[in-house]
């Protein structure tokens, strides 16, 4: 383990729940960075090198899906994996997320636990 | 009439149509055959191959018009179905002319003929005609005695023995009879044929009606779901930031708590779950119940479906310490999702281990059952009452003896029955108050036509 600290880009546009995964997030030794929209946060993931990138599907301006295509699809990126966090509970959803490039799939409400673990994963990975 | 209407009245008409023009062929197939014969036996009957061959033609161009026009109009086809009409009556004119004239015993065919035009009902619009082939067989019929009487036509047939003046009375009798009887059977087969038409257009406006209103029905349930969706989705956000804050605080991330804090703050997040436990299955019966699930089939051995069940909901039975005893007949193969079966499972034992006391048992069994597989989960639990035992399958129906118990969403069992429903199978319950439960279903063996 590297004493920097892992950076988490986080792409959602309700403030309370980046308010609270930011102190969850910071609380557990991850530095995190904030994206309100999608535009907005398709150049942080661009610009900023996250270890790991949380994301929402309905976004402002840009999908969670295009993100995670336009992300995968381009080499220098394609390596940051993608936790898709979203309300939409359909398998089809999900389904369309994975087909997008997310590499994993969570929904809300989520449980904080689960969530540690599965970022745990993603970046060791 | 709407554009729709009148094609099918069309299509009707036409296939109508054909249905006459293969009848001419037979007629004349059989008129081929008699006339055959005669000339074995007695010889002679130019005329009558003569007329075999002219039916045959005329229904050739029968034929021809339905294959060049495809596309027709309504009153072209009533006009052709018509005119063919009018060429049969022709033929029985002749037919009559040939075989003795006014002693001809082939006089009813007309009679036939009135009766067959009123056959074509398929609106009020085609029965008119019956009058027009009544109207056509007088001037026909007429027209070959008054050209007979007159001598402008040679007489065929057997002689006469009448008189001149006899042989008026007799055509001027004929020529009333005839004239009487064809238009009271036209206005008999005309009065019916209406009658029919109007029932049959009833028939199809109520029909139109009745599809009209399920087609409003399904775009109902479609909102409904696409409400249940949107709904379910817009509470899920606020939802998360309920539970991540609670969940924040208490884990001690904003400060220390103390044990009673912490233990609300446990309850709230429990309650929290439960919400969304119930917004789950809410979309899933939504779904479920409006048919918007595809089941993916596949064969599947409901033992070791029932076993793999049983194994997820181990833990939580021997917490209560309440035993599960599986009866699992091998080879017991259905064709269907096992995703959701396995569900229905689970949620049936679940159920059971929740409803039994301590130390209870729960016995699941998996059988053959003729056609189909039967899956049954039983408990020595607390039993629903006989009053209640028609309601357990509806949505959010709570039982009055759950009491404490109760902690699902109460849409667990509404879930199993659209399953096993959507699967083509049943379910229901066997119970006793105070002796436990059963919860029997029933899946076909085979897949579903």
């Amino acid at each position: 383990m590297s004493e920097a600290k892992n950076r988490i880009l986080l792409i959602e546009d309700e403030e309370d729940i980046v308010e609270a995964l930011k102190m969850r997030l910071e609380g557990n030794g991850y530095e995190v960075i904030p994206a309100l929209d999608g535009t907005d946060g398709l150049n942080k993931a661009r610009t900023t090198a996250p270890d790991l990138i949380i994301l929402d599907i309905m976004l402002p301006k840009l999908d969670g899906y295009k993100i995670a295509r336009m992300l995968k699809f381009d080499e220098k990126f394609s390596m940051i994996p993608i936790l898709m966090l979203t309300a939409k509970v359909q398998p089809a959803d999900a389904q369309k997320g994975k087909e997008a490039g997310a590499d994993s799939y969570m929904t809300k409400p989520f449980k904080a636990d689960e969530l540690l673990t599965e970022i745990k994963r993603l970046i060791v990975k | 009439m709407g554009a729709e209407n009148e094609l099918q009245l069309v299509r009707d008409i036409k296939d109508q149509f054909i249905w006459a023009v293969w009848c001419r062929y037979v007629v004349a197939a059989v008129g081929l055959a008699l006339f055959l014969s005669s000339v074995l036996t007695a010889g002679g009957a130019f005329y009558g191959l003569g007329l075999v061959g002219f039916v045959g033609v005329y229904n050739l161009v029968a034929n021809l018009i339905y294959l060049f026009n495809r596309k027709i109009n309504l009153w072209e086809i009533v006009l052709a179905r018509t005119l063919f009409q009018v060429l049969d009556i022709f033929c029985v004119t002749f037919l009559i002319y040939i075989t003795g004239w006014l002693e001809s015993p082939y006089w009813f065919l007309y009679l036939v003929l009135i009766i067959l035009a009123g056959f074509g009902v398929f609106s009020s619009f085609s029965v008119w005609p019956v009058f027009l082939i009544a109207l056509f067989s007088t001037i026909f019929y007429l027209g070959l005695l008054v050209f007979t009487y007159l001598g402008w036509l040679p007489v065929y047939g057997p002689g006469f023995t009448l008189t001149s003046q006899q042989l008026l009375a007799s055509i001027a009798n004929k020529a009333v009879f005839t004239t009487i009887s064809f238009f009271l059977l036209a206005s008999t087969v005309y009065y019916f044929s209406k009658l029919l038409s109007q029932h049959r257009e009833e028939l199809l406006r109520n029909n139109r009606q009745l599809q009209a209103a399920l087609e409003e029905l399904k775009e109902v349930d479609r909102l409904k779901d696409e409400f249940v969706t949107t709904a379910s989705h817009e509470l899920r956000t606020p939802l998360s930031v309920i539970r991540e804050n609670i969940s924040l605080i208490g884990d001690g991330l904003t400060g220390e708590i103390n044990e009673k804090q912490k233990k609300l703050l446990e309850t709230s997040l429990a309650s929290v779950d439960r919400l969304n436990n119930m917004l789950n299955s809410l979309l899933d019966i939504s779904k479920l119940e409006s048919r918007a699930v595809e089941l993916k089939r596949h064969q599947t051995d409901l033992g070791a479906l029932a076993l793999k069940a049983i194994e997820l909901l181990k833990e939580l039975a021997e917490k209560r310490n309440i035993s599960v005893v599986s009866r699992l007949e091998p080879g017991a193969l259905t064709w269907v999702d096992s995703g959701h079966i396995f569900r229905v499972f689970t949620n049936l034992i679940d159920n059971a281990v929740k409803y039994t006391a301590r130390n209870g048992r729960v016995t699941v069994t998996v059988e053959k059952a003729g056609d189909a597989v039967r899956c049954s989960v039983e408990d020595d639990g607390i039993g629903i009452a006989e009053k209640d035992l028609s309601l357990v399958f509806k949505r959010f129906v709570r039982l009055s003896n759950a009491g404490e118990m109760a902690s699902g969403s109460g849409l667990g069992l509404s879930i199993c029955k659209a399953i096993v429903e959507m699967h083509g199978g049943r379910i229901w319950v066997e119970s006793k108050l105070g002796l436990g439960s059963r919860f029997v279903f029933e899946l076909p063996k085979g897949l579903p036509e």
